[in-house]
């Protein structure tokens, strides 16, 4: 009985026993250990381990390049116009905007050769990246409104700095509502 | 006759040895306690702490002053990390009756109440040589011995490594003490990405040359890392490989491009992107190019974020008339929006098992919540100043954010429930955007 039983047994787990016995050989001789696998160990034989190798190190940090450098294709010139300004988490052009937004769309009519950028920027307070957002619509909303004025898409470039480039540092209200802006950059292609 | 038995009845002990360790080592899903011994026979897998348990009771730990020029220090760090876990009580060194050079006799720490004993030694040479024993006094013996090299300048890597198998061998968790943050620090108008270990030491900055810089994100390797940056007058994805140091520009446009999050593949991100004049979110690869849009709607989609296991995309929206969270499946369908509470909340990210979500929230000033994916269990974290950009430890138990409450901001370390908020950058350096390895 006992003997069918072992023979069964022996046919069940066989391929398991290999798998065990496989383990068996390989981990507890491993003579390096790396990090991953730095488990307990049984305590009676002392484990060399090498501390492992940083995975940034400061050689690497020390090498890295960015290749791409600075060239803009355009000139900016002193702007000439307003901030326009919003509320706080909005996009929408205020009433107080729309006759700074008037001026600008009025001279880039008159002054035909003349390219725009407009910046829209944030507060500080919320996140970088939601601000990154918002600047970017309030570029956009003033953009859409100089072309709802007549001015060629085309003529009209827009970034968003979000709460990247303030104005002003203080933690009033008043200083957050000079950050909340659109401003007008005005550029000229260096191609030109 | 009887002898054949004999050698059989054997067999059939080895087997069911074999048996047992094979249902130990394959089918508990974590095992506690992997066993390097012979075979695993000795199946104990003692758990000295559950960290997953609501009722822990803190484990009384004394750590010895490894002794030499370097083992104060070295002793400290060890401290100071499993300290900061808030599952241990460490047992100051003053009441130590066992001279450091005694062997461990369990009857001198009993009346201390000190449940774990940590020794060591160092030897300094050219490099260092640690040896650190971890002995475990209600049963009276040693239960790990290591013996450890490294250079003198990696003193604290070293360390946070005895560290880490101190903590794996009390909780059979892996410990996050090599774990490093990326995050943006600005000096005198620049910014940079700078990457520190987790406890703000050893600080390097990067030395990029982008004008204004956000967003790092790690690779699940924790090789690699994905940020949008502004250079000639456009917002560009930058992916920076630590293993060639070589940056490379992955997509920019006109108009604003922000990641996101790379997949845990590394083969593919996700972005918000305005080059069709709305901000929406998209999915890039990085072995064809190709784009494909999730999104499409008037509001603007930001800050996408995949779950661990690649399903779901968390992200911002106001398309109902606030920044909200939401939740959608990788492809852009199933829309769920998951937060109701606040006017304002931004910065999701997952934690490493994708059961919760942190994020920063606005109540008058800026807090860190957590909320599960499905919209309940919302948990505010945090309350002084403005706390932004949270993100989880590897091992989900601790969360990372800047915050500008003592001041100029920087970033700070806390636990999952809040406790133990602490600066870990420079009082003076602004920092922001950090982001804890996924490693």
């Amino acid at each position: 009985m006992k003997k069918i039983l072992v023979l069964v047994l022996v046919l069940t787990f066989g391929s398991l026993l290999i798998s065990c016995a496989q383990r068996k050989v390989v981990q507890p001789q491993q003579p390096t250990v790396t990090q991953q696998e730095t488990k307990a160990k049984a305590p009676e034989g002392k484990t060399e381990q090498k501390v492992p190798e940083e995975k940034i190190t400061e050689q690497q940090i020390a090498k890295i390049e960015t290749k791409e450098v600075e060239t803009l294709k355009y000139t900016e010139e002193k702007s000439i116009f307003e901030d326009i300004h919003f509320d706080f988490d909005k996009y929408d052009i205020r009433p107080d905007a729309k006759p700074i937004v008037q001026s600008v769309a009025d001279w880039l009519i008159k002054n035909k050769s003349s390219e725009v950028l407009i910046e829209g920027h944030c507060d500080e307070r919320g996140t970088n990246e939601y601000n990154l957002a918002l600047g970017d619509r309030r570029a956009k909303a003033t953009k859409d409104y100089l072309v709802a004025l007549g001015v060629a898409s085309s003529r009209i470039d827009i970034i968003s700095y979000g709460e990247e480039k303030p104005l002003c540092t203080e933690k009033t209200e008043e200083c957050w509502q000079k950050n909340r802006r659109a401003h007008f950059v005005l550029v000229k292609s260096k191609s030109k | 006759m009887k002898k054949k038995l004999k050698v059989k009845s054997l067999k059939f002990k080895v087997l069911l040895i074999a048996f047992c360790f094979v249902l130990f080592t394959f089918n508990p899903p974590e095992p506690p306690f992997t066993k390097g011994g012979l075979g695993g026979i000795k199946a104990e897998a003692k758990v000295y702490i559950d960290i997953a348990s609501p009722a822990l009771k803190k484990l009384p730990i004394a750590i010895y002053d490894f002794g030499g020029l370097s083992g104060k220090e070295i002793s400290d760090i060890i401290k100071d990390d499993l300290e900061f876990t808030g599952i241990f009580t460490y047992v100051d060194r003053a009441a130590y009756i066992e001279s450091p050079s005694q062997s461990f006799n369990p009857k001198n720490w009993t009346p201390l109440g000190v449940e774990i004993v940590v020794k060591g030694t160092v030897k300094e040479g050219k490099e260092l040589t640690l040896t650190a024993s971890l002995f475990d006094v209600f049963e009276g013996k040693e239960i790990l011995k290591k013996e450890y090299t490294a250079g003198k300048e990696l003193i604290r890597p070293l360390s946070h490594t005895v560290a880490n198998d101190i903590y794996e061998a009390l909780t059979g968790k892996a410990g996050v003490f090599r774990s490093r943050i990326a995050l943006i620090g600005e000096d005198r108008g620049v910014t940079d990405i700078y990457i520190m270990d987790w406890d703000g030491k050893r600080i390097s900055r990067l030395g990029l040359k982008e004008n204004i810089i956000l967003s790092p994100r790690w690779s699940r390797d924790g090789t690699k890392l994905i940020y949008s940056a502004e250079m000639n007058r456009q917002w560009g994805i930058y992916l920076l490989n630590f293993l060639n140091t070589a940056v490379k520009k992955v997509f920019s446009s006109k108009g604003t491009n922000i990641v996101g999050d790379l997949l845990p593949d590394g083969n593919e991100f996700v972005f918000s992107s305005s080059k069709d004049g709305n901000l929406d979110l998209y999915m890039m690869s990085l072995k064809n190019d190709t784009i494909k849009k999730l999104t499409s709607s008037q509001s603007i989609e930001v800050s996408p974020t995949i779950s661990p296991d690649s399903g779901h995309i968390a992200f911002v929206s106001d398309r109902g008339g606030s920044p909200q969270i939401y939740v959608m499946h990788r492809d852009g369908s199933d829309v769920r929006r998951i937060t109701f509470t606040g006017s304002y909340n931004t910065s999701p990210s997952w934690s490493p098992k994708g059961d919760r979500i942190v994020f920063s929230g606005r109540r008058e000033t800026n807090q860190i919540f957590v909320i599960n994916p499905d919209g309940t269990g919302l948990t505010q974290l945090t309350i002084q100043g403005n706390n932004e950009d949270p993100s989880f430890s590897p091992d989900g138990r601790f969360i990372t954010f800047s915050s500008d409450r003592d001041g100029v901001k920087g970033i700070y370390i806390m636990r999952i429930n809040g406790e133990s908020q602490k600066r870990i950058t420079p009082k003076k350096m602004r920092a922001f955007c950090p982001r804890w390895s996924p490693n």
